[in-house]
């Protein structure tokens, strides 16, 4: 080949060609850095809820007037609910995974104010939760309705027993997740909850929180005045369901109003809403990118080919065939992303470094940087493609006929 | 060694046809040089270049070496011209970008020869054209007479059959014309076939044969003077 001289005759024009270069070098900094956020994004979309998202919807109860009896509308709603055809199970709670508002307390493994709490998600549930959310117990028990009690909204005592995830689990014993099982761990400094079972996982309403997967469920019902119903259904009748629980509630009893039915398939787009369009976001910001590098490829080579036109008519008439005219443009492109490249692996990882410091991001995989170089050097064939075959098809003719 | 029978050169726009050559016929033999003259527009670089397979012609038969040139391919077409035919032309078509070295070297990368190989030519030819000290120099440090014998040491660098030179004298002075007209008669004397296109009579003379151009067909061939009056 003859890089040597298309490298110096380069050397010659360096101005259009270090631009270009320097466009490839940001582009690919830019690219990869946002693949790089989209792909923490995407990681942690695809996280898994631990419940059984596309069969479960919640519904919201408020009652509002004086006589409103809270305890005996939630028995008869949930005996209700579960009777009706279709429904796996339903509990009544304070809160679902994602939807971004519910309780969160400290546990800890010794009593005392002066103890470390960890954090956690707190869902009440009776004993059908399990069933209800479809979550998995990987060691001791459920609850039994004996465990079962009544909150006030003011109470601040808690229950004797309580489930907690594997991930709350290993946060509190570290050296042995199993070992939570039976273990008293203490809640308010000193009020001790005996371990009863543990589940595989569930996520917190927070998706953003470093320990969502770190939750317990307590045996509680909560009479807080506004109450949440969680009802899975059999695969596919959740749709259907869903105006016929609604009119349930409603008509059942005229002194509660019944609002903001949801499936969890939509609680879990609400959440991520942020990150899906930042995801689409930076995907747009890459492709823009990669046109407006491309573009700047075609024009720096097709002027190239206008201003050489003379040169290729001669070169041909020298024994150039049109196949090593366009070979010439095509590694003059190699050259010249090759140098944007390079520099841009440096402007990459420097990126990355100011934007791990600055803004907490995840450190970038390494393999996306030769993988982007690649790319790269295949669009800048890709863009040079035209211009190189324009320059093919320049007759030797030129080099006679113009001066 | 070079035969054309009845050639015709048809140049077609949307609105005009030129017949830049009719029915144009030449034979020049192994180490003629022939100068050709005739007025602008007449078809003289219309001619050079068929004959340096720069061009394809419209009708009529061309051999070269006895070989039937119009049918080839693209690549085999650059391959014949690449190695038997050196091209010099009237304004010098150096590379800019490239020193004189990577300029003669330009014909020798296309024939794929070693690095020892392309080495060993350039500066035997560089030495030739008495610019082996230039070698390093752009074409823009040159003056127009040692560009022009660095397109002639490009063009010989390939030791080619052939050399055709489109008015290689044109944009020279009259001192400077006379040192490669000089160059051009030492290259034929050493065997090499060349077919000159020219507008000054005297460098015309100095050829073995004239060709007058006219309208796209040769008007008559004069062989040179000296040899009429030696007859
Ligand atoms: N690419 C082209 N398209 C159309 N007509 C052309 C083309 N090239 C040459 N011609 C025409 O063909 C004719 C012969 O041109 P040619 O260049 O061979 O003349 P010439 O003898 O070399 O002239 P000069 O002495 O001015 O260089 C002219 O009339 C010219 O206008
Ligand atoms: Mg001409």
């Amino acid at each position: 080949m003859q890089i040597g001289p298309i490298w110096r005759a380069l050397m010659r024009n360096k101005t259009g060609a270090i631009l270009i270069a320097l466009q490839v070098a940001v582009t690919m900094a830019i690219m990869v850095n946002a693949i790089s956020i989209i792909q923490s994004r995407a990681e942690s979309m695809a996280r898994p809820s631990g419940v059984d998202e596309p069969n479960i919807f919640h519904i919201v109860s408020v009652g509002y007037t004086e006589d409103f009896d809270e305890r005996s509308v939630i028995e008869q709603d949930l005996a209700a609910i579960r009777a009706m055809p279709g429904v796996i199970d339903a509990i009544q709670t304070n809160s679902v995974p994602l939807s971004g508002g519910g309780w969160s307390m400290g546990l800890q493994t010794e009593p005392g104010a002066d103890q470390d709490g960890v954090g956690v998600a707190v869902y009440f549930v009776d004993e059908h939760g399990l069933d209800t959310y479809g979550l998995k117990l990987v060691a001791g028990e459920n609850f039994t309705p004996g465990d079962v009690e009544w909150r006030e909204r003011q109470a601040t005592d808690w229950p004797s027993t309580t489930l907690l995830t594997q991930a709350m689990a290993e946060q509190l014993f570290p050296d042995n997740w199993r070992d939570a099982l039976g273990a008293t761990v203490y809640i308010n400094d000193d009020e001790p909850l005996v371990v009863k079972g543990i589940i595989e996982r569930m996520q917190a309403a927070w998706n953003g929180w470093d320990g969502v997967e770190r939750v317990m469920l307590v045996p509680q019902h909560t009479l807080f005045g506004s109450t949440r119903y969680v009802i899975r259904t059999e695969p596919g009748q959740r749709d259907s369901l869903m105006p016929e629980v609604e009119k349930l509630l409603a008509d059942s009893n005229r002194d509660r109003i019944v609002r903001g039915m949801q499936t969890m398939t939509e609680t879990r787009e609400r959440s991520y809403r942020g990150d899906s369009s930042m995801i689409k976001l930076l995907t747009f910001t890459i492709v823009l990118l990669l046109v407006i590098t491309s573009l700047g490829i075609v024009g720096l080579a097709s002027f190239s080919v206008s201003r050489r036109t003379k040169q290729i008519g001669t070169r041909r008439a020298l024994g150039a065939s049109k196949s090593s005219i366009a070979r010439y443009f095509m590694t003059e492109n190699v050259l010249i992303s090759g140098v944007g490249v390079a520099l841009g692996a440096v402007l990459t990882v420097g990126l990355n470094m100011l934007l791990v410091d600055a803004f907490g991001l995840d450190r970038l995989e390494i393999w996306l940087v030769p993988a982007a170089m690649l790319v790269l050097l295949l669009v800048g064939q890709l863009a040079v493609f035209g211009p190189a075959r324009r320059a093919a098809g320049v007759p030797p003719a030129v080099a006679t006929r113009t001066i | 060694m070079l035969s054309m029978q009845n050639i015709s050169m048809v140049y077609r726009t949307d609105t005009v046809e030129t017949h830049a050559l009719r029915e144009f016929s030449l034979e020049v033999g192994e180490g003629e040089f022939v100068a050709v003259t005739g007025p602008s527009g007449s078809g003289k670089t219309t001619f050079l270049n068929i004959a340096g397979l720069l061009e394809r012609f419209t009708s009529g038969k061309y051999l070269l070496d006895g070989k039937d040139v119009s049918s080839l391919s693209d690549s085999d077409t650059s391959k014949v011209r690449n190695e038997k035919i050196g091209f010099v032309f009237q304004g010098f078509n150096l590379i800019p970008d490239l020193n004189v070295f990577d300029n003669v070297d330009v014909p020798l990368r296309y024939r794929g020869f070693d690095t020892a190989e392309r080495k060993r030519r350039i500066e035997g030819v560089l030495e030739r054209v008495g610019l082996s000290s230039r070698a390093k120099h752009l074409p823009s440090q040159l003056s127009g007479g040692q560009q022009q014998r660095v397109a002639i040491a490009r063009a010989l660098a390939g030791e080619p059959r052939f050399l055709l030179a489109d008015e290689p004298t044109g944009n020279l002075d009259s001192h400077m014309a006379e040192s490669i007209m000089a160059l051009i008669e030492e290259i034929n004397a050493g065997g090499t076939t060349v077919i000159m296109v020219t507008h000054d009579p005297a460098l015309a003379e100095r050829a073995g044969r004239n060709v007058h151009i006219r309208d796209g067909q040769v008007s008559d061939v004069e062989t040179d003077v000296q040899l009429v009056a030696n007859a």
